[in-house]
């Protein structure tokens, strides 16, 4: 679940390399919001502090 | 700037990302400093930022790049500094070993920035935007090691990610690879 960001960045640098922008683009856009998504579920950690 | 010296400052950039990226990796393996779900999302971040450079190294500077840079840094700006205001109030703790008086989320913060305002500087010179002609062969050779490294990087995180979270999230305070445990976790 966690290296979904990095498997779609690396989808993108692979379309890239063979020269299609638009589908790196794509692929950057999806795993950035994967990204976000797993920030999402991980925010909610609380700190542990007595005041 | 021409289109030329602007893709060989993009791949100094890159160069810059990617060395950051294999510290962050050393630090895991070597000082078995385990990266916990913030922190490999903050390299996520790297990767977000990064791939906008790597676009403009492979297909000339554009505005567009650029603002895929300037959005994933911010993207990993976000969590690095979610991550050090949690520990920012005295005797809350902290995660992971400190690098010169600061945590590495500390110093992701400063490294997010730093791209944002590189990123802005970069795009203050419309000349590179004018054409974007293929790169002459003499300045390919950095250029492709950035993007070598770049690939090869990501492609590592896939595997050290999954090795240690396996296919849920990672725990908040990894003690051991999830996937190489030899007795149930």
């Amino acid at each position: 679940m966690m290296s979904l960001p990095f498997l779609f960045f690396a989808c993108g640098l692979g379309a890239a390399w063979m020269q299609h922008r638009g589908v790196a683009m794509g692929f950057w856009f999806v795993g950035l919001v994967a990204m976000l998504v797993l920030f999402r579920v991980h925010v909610t950690e609380v700190l542990n502090i007595a005041l | 700037m021409s289109a030329d010296l602007s893709r060989l400052l993009n791949a100094i950039g890159l160069l810059a990302i990617g060395t950051v990226l294999a510290l962050a990796l050393v630090d895991q393996v070597w000082f078995s400093d385990l990266p916990c779900g913030q922190c490999i999302l903050q390299r996520a971040g790297f990767f977000a930022a990064g791939f906008g450079i790597a676009l403009n190294v492979i297909f000339g500077p554009k505005p567009s790049h650029y603002g895929i840079a300037i959005l994933g840094a911010m993207a990993g700006g976000a969590i690095s500094l979610h991550q050090t205001l949690l520990h920012i109030v005295p005797g809350t703790g902290s995660y992971g070993n400190a690098v010169f008086g600061m945590h590495l989320y500390t110093w992701a913060f400063f490294a997010f920035a730093l791209t944002i305002i590189g990123c802005a500087i970069m795009m203050l010179d419309d000349r590179q935007f004018a054409r974007s002609a293929p790169m002459s062969a003499r300045l390919r050779v950095l250029p492709l090691s950035a993007l070598l490294l770049f690939m090869a990087l990501v492609i590592a995180n896939i595997f050290s990610t999954v090795a240690l979270c396996g296919a849920g999230h990672c725990p908040d305070n990894p003690s051991d690879y999830i996937m190489l445990a030899t007795s149930p976790v």
